[in-house]
């Protein structure tokens, strides 16, 4: 924690610099336009989400897909995927918040621990554990299924959040990244000038080699925060009870509900899953953003070093 | 990861349709088989009766919005018995958790909705209990014969029926009249009809066809009076897509309708497919007795243009109808209280109060005869549909319903390949028998794997 | 590799370095056993068995591996994912790293802006997804639609048999832009300043950077987000599950190998033969992955 809190100190060098190389250079008037293209790509489909979520249920399908309907419906639909069903999609967004959090913070711990070990200790067997991490990973979720559930049937965790969490805290990519990132970002020099003082292994972890690892970090945990956020499939297999679920897998439901006949009298979900969908990806925007300071705030092998 | 396929209402839906009336008689034709439930046991039945007074904790997984309203009505009268509502998902995710769960040993509800035309897999795997062993044959006359056919399976009673569709013509009355269409009552001149609206505009067309719904396509060859699918015995399938009148009835009428393009192959329940249905591009959506609720909340602007008729036939003289959907609610083995779970099961499918509110407050079309000839009902007019007093027509379309359709006991499966096979045909214009054939190759070489003596034509 | 552990006084070092290693992996590694290896270990044990609904369960041995070794529709969705790699897997990346330069150039108006715009995409979750695209790619009432009757022509169906994969590999390259953009950014962050003093001083310009000093330094952070591109087109599986709902003809059951095991598991109770699929599936990514990374490593080695 603390490492991660003094980040910001250590890399407002390099944000200094390259603000001042780029006034030097100029910006670029054609790269800047290249990058709208981009910009209205990503954000088109983006666009029709806000737009139809704006939209009254009379209006879904009979205005136009990409502009606003007649009635400016936003903050009416909110109200109403609130207040739904007694209110579970707030129970909903709370789970996938727990699940979120505790997951992806246990997954990008794990993995930048175990990164650094596999980038920074050579010790027998490490190159076939990657291996096995990498081969393990071909083989695809949706056949382990299954077993999944019978195995966590026998240890009696399934329909708890347990099933949830546990498998959470397992990034592979993370590992994968930070083993990059470590070999990097942590000089030897440093490990070893540091193990000349007599620093033991985990402080120069601690205090050394945390802090220089910030950046990848904070990549792995938005990562994983996003991974777990959408995390569908894993929930909808070992959950049952839907106080449990998360915003995915009961947005879904709400799906399910509004194409089937046998929806309940009144109950117009589309507008409630577009609504709900728009409302569960600001979270995410806010983590980005409040995440994204500590790329800005440099890491900087570079600044450690002197 | 995302999605599982949950398919559309067709397969989900419900309602019941029972009819009423005419049926009354009922000593013949349950179909399905099951005309010869053992009598349970005196002591198994009173059982049952004993367990709504004796305390009990019940789970029951269901996906139908609203029921939990039924459900307190039950608990209301019955205050020793808690009933825990799970929706635990939709149709073949709940499946796939459901067996899995029995397979586990451990997690499975006391009690589950499940749709006709899975429960036969269920049945013969014994994933469910058979309730005429605790004397719920005894309710046989309670409902629509078509609705008791299709939880009465190979001698047992393995299901109570909850809802049904009986299949219907849900038209745009607005485009009838502006293009001085009636109604078509034979499926000529529903043909007749789809080329006088291609006519007036190219882009519109009389109705859509889903070539990823196995479920419609099994309705409409049902109601050709098809019965392409039976099972005898423990392990005796047949399957006769290739040959079946009905199945060629079907191909008869919608080959031609797709070859002339009369008929749009558009999957359903998609923007484009409501927006369809909004603007008036599709002027007919065949299906189940549950679609008001859905067509009353997703377009909701084309209030007032819409009414209700019964099928079109193949021969006027004699008409037949069919099924589009529905769920029965099932005892699972697991269940630590059988009698209680049975008792609930019964009350909440067959007493009048219940089966009342399962479609007043939980939007059921009715399954029980009670309910489909109750005046209020029938009789009550629709002010979505211009007044129109839509119920009659609905339970009429249940009257008619052919009790014999079975489904096969690893529908589920079959289903999902009709994608596939069909499928490709219906969206290519092509070719329906040939791929109906190939379909039929599928299921065969599926089902004999699976260890089923399978006959096939 | 490692070297022998010797006697007293040098290997007492050597073995704390080792034990710290260990220690340091093992959180990740019994997480990893929990929920990836007992799983996985018990889907191949089930592999060798073929469960029946009449005649119960029986030992198949590798019937199940010849029967997927044999198999068409698992052979062609093979070889549809292997076209989908060869084509988007490229093309993603590289507009990831462009734009990954761009917004660590110093010469971008705005580039948090673009940085997170880009990147939201990943946010979306799948339900929405699809009634987004559904949307996107309706040809009567969607975007494509409204586009070819602005411009009175008709455009292609989107969905149709022949773009059904460039529309796929449009949303996936949609999704995952920005998510392998900020592996390349954040990778981009970490060479050091020293480089870029040095270079500025001998006057190479912004390309000239990019090219000798970033680029070389990207590589290992390229090479990851290959390989998971790698085995994400392998286990292609959402989008087209996403799709399917809308043009069900098209994306059959078998679409993808992904969606076969899938399919065989949830729809067909076939949990064994689904299991030998997925194995089979995973030692084909092994195999092509194992590739890639010696195509890359002889790569650096020529450099």
């Amino acid at each position: 924690m603390t490492a991660i809190a003094d980040a910001p100190a250590t890399a407002a060098r390099r944000g200094t610099h390259r603000s001042a190389k780029g006034k030097r250079r100029g910006k670029s008037p054609l790269l800047t336009v290249i990058m709208l293209v981009m910009f209205v790509y990503a954000v088109l489909p983006l666009f029709w989400l806000l737009a139809n979520a704006s939209k009254s249920g009379a209006d879904l399908f009979s205005t136009f897909g990409l502009w606003f309907g007649g009635d400016f419906s936003l903050f009416a639909n909110i109200g109403d995927t609130l207040s739904y069903q007694n209110g579970i999609f707030l129970r909903w967004f709370g789970n996938t918040v727990l699940y979120s959090v505790v997951g992806a913070g246990g997954a990008a711990l794990l993995a930048t621990i175990g990164g650094y070990a596999l980038a920074k200790y050579d010790f027998p067997g490490r190159k076939l554990l990657f291996a096995l991490v990498l081969g393990a990973i071909s083989i695809p979720g949706t056949a382990l299924a299954v077993p999944t559930y019978l195995l966590f049937s026998q240890i009696g965790i399934v329909d708890t959040p347990w099933a949830v969490l546990i498998p959470s805290l397992c990034s592979p990519f993370g590992l994968y990244l930070m083993r990059v990132y470590a070999a990097d970002a942590v000089p030897d020099s440093i490990l070893e000038s540091a193990r000349i003082d007599g620093a033991g292994e985990f402080r120069i972890f601690r205090t050394i080699a945390l802090r220089l690892l910030a950046p990848g970090f904070v990549t792995v945990l938005l990562f994983s925060l996003v991974a777990t956020w959408n995390n569908y499939f894993l929930p909808l297999i070992v959950l049952n009870t839907p106080d449990w679920f998360p915003l995915t897998v009961g947005l879904n439901q709400w799906n399910a509900q509004a194409n089937s006949g046998t929806s309940g009298a009144g109950d117009a979900t589309y507008t409630l899953i577009l609504t709900g969908s728009l409302l569960s990806i600001v979270p995410l925007i806010i983590a980005f953003l409040v995440l994204q300071r500590f790329w800005q705030s440099g890491l900087a092998t570079g600044s450690v070093k002197q | 990861m995302r999605n599982l396929p949950s398919r559309r209402g067709v397969m989900t839906a419900g309602v019941a349709a029972a009819l009423s009336l005419a049926l009354a008689a009922c000593g013949g034709g349950s179909g399905g088989g099951a005309t010869t439930a053992p009598a349970a046991a005196p002591s198994a039945t009173a059982a049952v009766q004993d367990a709504l007074s004796k305390p009990a904790e019940l789970t029951f997984w269901t996906w139908v919005t609203g029921i939990e309203k039924t459900v307190a009505r039950f608990q209301a009268k019955y205050p020793n018995i808690k009933v825990n509502v799970v929706n635990a998902g939709q149709s073949a995710d709940q499946y796939t958790k459901l067996q899995t769960a029995i397979k586990a040993g451990s997690g499975a509800p006391d009690v589950a909705q499940i749709e006709y035309f899975a429960l036969p897999q269920f049945a013969l795997s014994k994933q469910v209990v058979n309730l005429a062993e605790h004397g719920a044959a005894e309710l046989k006359d309670k409902f629509a014969p078509a609705a008791w056919g299709q939880v009465a399976i190979n001698g047992g009673v393995y299901g109570i029926p909850q809802d049904t569709g009986p299949m219907a013509m849900f038209y745009r009355k607005d485009i009838f009249e502006k293009l001085k269409i009636e109604p078509p009552k034979t499926w000529a001149e529903f043909i007749e009809a789809a080329k006088k609206i291609k006519a007036d505009n190219p882009d519109n067309f009389i109705t859509s066809i889903d070539p990823g719904d196995a479920g419609g396509v099994d309705s409409l060859i049902w109601q050709a009076g098809g019965t392409p699918f039976k099972t005898s015995g423990e392990n005796q399938v047949s399957v006769t897509l290739a040959t079946d009148p009905g199945v060629k009835q079907f191909v008869s009428t919608w080959g031609s309708l797709l070859s002339e393009k009369l008929v749009d192959p558009q999957p359903g329940w998609t923007d484009e497919w409501w927006k369809g249905m909004g603007s008036g591009k599709y002027a007919v959506w065949m299906t189940g007795a549950w679609a008001p609720n859905g067509i009353i909340n997703s377009i909701p602007k084309t209030k007032g243009d819409w009414a209700v008729a019964p099928m079109p036939q193949h021969d006027a003289a004699k008409p037949i109808n069919a099924e589009n959907g529905g769920s029965s609610v099932a005892v699972i083995p697991q269940s630590k209280n059988i009698p209680a779970a049975v008792a609930f099961a019964q009350w909440l499918n067959s007493d009048p109060e219940a089966v009342k509110s399962l479609n007043e407050e939980a939007g059921l079309f009715p399954a029980t005869k009670t309910l489909l000839e109750d005046p209020a009902f029938r009789d009550a007019p629709q002010e979505f549909f211009d007044g129109q007093k839509i119920n009659q027509v609905l339970g009429d379309a249940s009257t008619a319903v052919k009790a014999d359709w079975q489904y096969l006991p690893f529908q589920v499966y079959a289903n999902s390949i009709f994608k596939d096979t069909v499928g490709q045909a219906i969206d290519g214009g092509g070719d329906l028998a040939g791929a109906l054939k190939t379909w039929q190759d599928r299921i065969t070489a599926f089902g004999t794997e699976q260890g089923f003596t399978l006959s096939a034509g | 590799m490692t070297a022998p552990a010797t006697r007293a006084g040098l290997a007492r070092p050597f073995l704390r370095l080792r034990v710290a290693g260990y220690a340091f992996f093992l959180p990740f590694f019994l997480v990893f056993l929990i929920t990836v290896v007992a799983p996985l270990a018990y889907a191949i044990y089930l592999s060798f068995f073929q469960e029946r609904m009449i005649g119960g369960t029986v030992f198949a041995g590798l019937g199940n591996y010849t029967r997927a070794i044999g198999d068409a529709l698992f052979g062609a969705g093979l070889v549809r994912v292997a076209l989908f790699l060869v084509a988007q897997v490229p093309i993603m990346l590289l507009i990831a790293l462009l734009c990954a330069l761009a917004i660590d150039s110093g010469r971008l108006r705005w580039p948090s802006l673009f940085r997170i715009t880009i990147f939201m995409p990943y946010a979306v979750p799948a339900v929405v997804a699809a009634l987004m695209w559904g949307y996107m790619y309706g040809d009567q009432f969607g975007l494509v639609g409204q586009i070819g009757d602005a411009l009175g022509v008709t455009l292609p169906d989107l969905m149709s048999r022949s773009w059904m994969l460039g529309s796929i590999g449009n949303m996936v390259t949609w999704e995952y832009v920005g998510y392998n953009m900020i592996i390349l950014y954040a990778a981009l962050r970490a060479i050091p300043e020293e480089l870029y003093e040095a270079a500025e001083m001998d006057g190479a310009g912004a390309v000239r950077i990019a090219w000798s000093i970033k680029l070389p330094a990207l590589r290992p952070a390229l090479l990851v987000a290959t390989l998971f591109s790698v085995i994400g087109s392998f286990q292609l599986f959402n989008e087209p599950n996403i799709l399917q709902k809308l043009a069900p003809s098209v994306i059959t059951t078998s679409y993808t190998p992904n969606m076969y095991a899938y399919n065989l598991a949830f729809n067909g109770q076939q949990i064994n033969y689904s299991a030998a699929v997925a194995v089979v599936l995973g030692l084909v990514t092994v195999v092509v992955a194992y590739v890639v990374q010696i195509i890359t490593a002889r790569r650096e080695k020529t450099l």
